[in-house]
């Protein structure tokens, strides 16, 4: 019987799910998921992938996994270090395939806010900022997102700042899996627990849903990948994920 | 042989005068020159203009002390499982700082201008982004005929570039292990470089790994050595991040006094 997916899984594993063989796949700061996905994808699947992150790791193989995305544990197995400098050039110049990027706001264009909720000069809410998005986002070839809330208040109709442009090619919540499709996310599939009304009824943006179906369940690869990662749980407390 | 530029953490600190603009090396928890910022807010400084493209420790505990006027960073948070970094959020929200807001390449496009000598510096990407308007950053159509617009940056040239290093000299060469995050172009882009090292090693051993030096010696202005200056941070591959530290830092109920009386850097001036 297969296993069942926590929101964390499925946020973990279906991310992993965008890495694509012989690909240069990157992942950033405060990026705990996208760090664990590509951890993840190492173990669980039989091709290869050049994995660089941004502590200037290039096919790491780090012996602990750290708490921080950005420890320097993961340039640990690491043959050269690769500084930020050299990841962003590499990306601005074509050649980043897949980027993992945090977000605070997504739209339906895959655009993103992470620098303030309500107005930029009087904010309710100071968020992080800028970071890889506004320069990472346009020019890599793809660029991925994850969001541990799936609500209106995350996905949305409209930007309150629009950080970054250029377009999600993914975006992976507790529930559902978008995929962008003629220049606006659709939804591709549903945590098998939710429904497609209830990915509607929780989006602030309106999405074509033709095709989509329940994600399959996690594999027992995945799931023993994500288990060696994470055998005490500590990073599925930490990112304290529900469905609802 | 030149000058030593040895000196005490102290008299380093006491190099940046108020208003002073200063990029931090290191990224969130890593390798920041923790204990040179702690002796900034020993020293009472007041009005400083921080530059880092990633900072967090470093930022919020300034601002908490009420040392900062002005701030230019990329992504800002305490990082690990810390999430926002509080008295940072709170200084902005509250306006009590000025925020220019860049994405990480922006700031370092920035710096590169500056590290260049041009009056400015084309970056990939921006395009779309709001934060062009917010910052008023121009975009000019590529002069050679490909039809495409670039933005462009003016130079960020901080008066001071302060890093955490794991080796130094006493020419004041400098050494770091592991990513070496955006240290590199801040020394470059500095009117002056300031080291705090965790270790003091011999020239010699600088003079038989020479391509292994980060800062040359020649551009570096102090240096003042400080086993586990980066606490609660950590200088890879000496030590970690002290996550518990950090969780006391964050508790609301604990002072700023009683996280800067655990710092290293006392233990070390007691016995120096």
């Amino acid at each position: 019987m297969p296993e069942a997916w926590s929101g964390f899984s499925y946020i973990v594993v279906n991310l992993a799910r965008f890495i694509r063989p012989g690909e240069v796949t990157f992942s950033g700061v405060n990026s705990t998921p996208p760090m664990l996905a590509c951890l993840l994808a190492k173990r669980a699947y039989d091709f290869d992938f050049v994995y660089i992150n941004v502590a200037g790791g290039v096919q790491p193989t780090p012996t602990t996994i750290p708490i921080s995305s950005s420890d320097p544990a993961l340039s640990q197995g690491s043959t050269s270090i690769f500084a930020n400098e050299d990841f962003y050039d590499l990306c601005t110049r074509g050649g980043m395939d897949l980027c993992f990027l945090g977000a605070a706001q997504i739209d339906g264009l895959g655009r993103t806010n992470v620098s303030a909720i309500g107005d930029w000069h009087n904010p309710k809410v100071r968020l992080p900022g800028g970071g890889g998005a506004a320069v990472m986002l346009p020019t890599a070839r793809r660029a991925v997102t994850w969001r541990t809330e799936h609500s209106r208040r995350t996905l949305v109709e409209k930007l309150d700042f629009i950080t970054a442009a250029g377009g999600m090619h993914g975006v992976v919540t507790p529930i559902a899996v978008f995929v962008k499709r003629d220049g606006r996310l659709a939804l591709q599939s549903w945590h098998p627990e939710s429904s497609l009304e209830e990915v509607r009824s929780r989006t602030g943006f309106d999405f074509d849903a033709s095709g989509a179906h329940a994600t399959p369940q996690p594999t027992v690869r995945e799931v023993a990948a994500l288990r060696s990662l994470d055998p005490e749980g500590r990073f599925e407390r930490d990112a304290g994920v529900s469905l609802r | 042989m030149p000058a030593a530029k040895i000196m005490s953490l102290a008299d380093l600190a006491a190099l940046i005068p108020d208003g002073a603009s200063l990029a931090i090396g290191g990224s969130f928890l890593h390798r920041g020159p923790f204990a040179f910022v702690r002796e900034l807010i020993r020293q009472g400084r007041r009005n400083l203009e921080i530059i880092k493209q990633s900072p967090g420790y470093d930022i919020d505990i300034l601002c908490r002390a009420g040392c900062v006027a002005k701030a230019r960073a990329g992504i800002v948070a305490m990082e690990g499982n810390f999430g926002l970094a509080p008295w940072y959020r709170r200084a902005v929200e509250k306006k009590q700082i000025v925020l220019e807001e860049h994405a990480c390449m922006t700031l370092t496009a920035g710096l590169r201008a500056a590290a260049f000598g041009v009056p400015f510096q084309p970056v990939g990407g921006v395009h779309g982004s709001d934060l062009a308007a917010l910052n008023k950053w121009a975009s000019i159509k590529d002069p050679y005929g490909s039809g495409e617009d670039v933005w462009v940056i003016p130079p960020i040239r901080p008066d001071f570039a302060v890093i955490h290093a794991n080796e130094v000299n006493e020419l004041g060469d400098a050494r770091i292990y592991g990513t070496f995050n955006w240290d590199r172009i801040m020394t470059r882009a500095a009117r002056k470089v300031l080291v705090v090292g965790e270790k003091l090693e011999s020239v010699a051993a600088f003079q038989e790994r020479p391509e292994l030096t980060l800062v040359p010696g020649f551009m570096v202005h102090g240096v003042a050595v400080v086993p586990h200056g980066a606490w609660p941070g950590s200088c890879w591959p000496l030590y970690e991040v002290d996550y518990p530290a950090v969780e006391a830092y964050m508790d609301t109920r604990g002072s700023l006094e009683a996280h800067m009386a655990q710092a290293p850097e006392i233990a070390e001036s007691a016995h120096a």
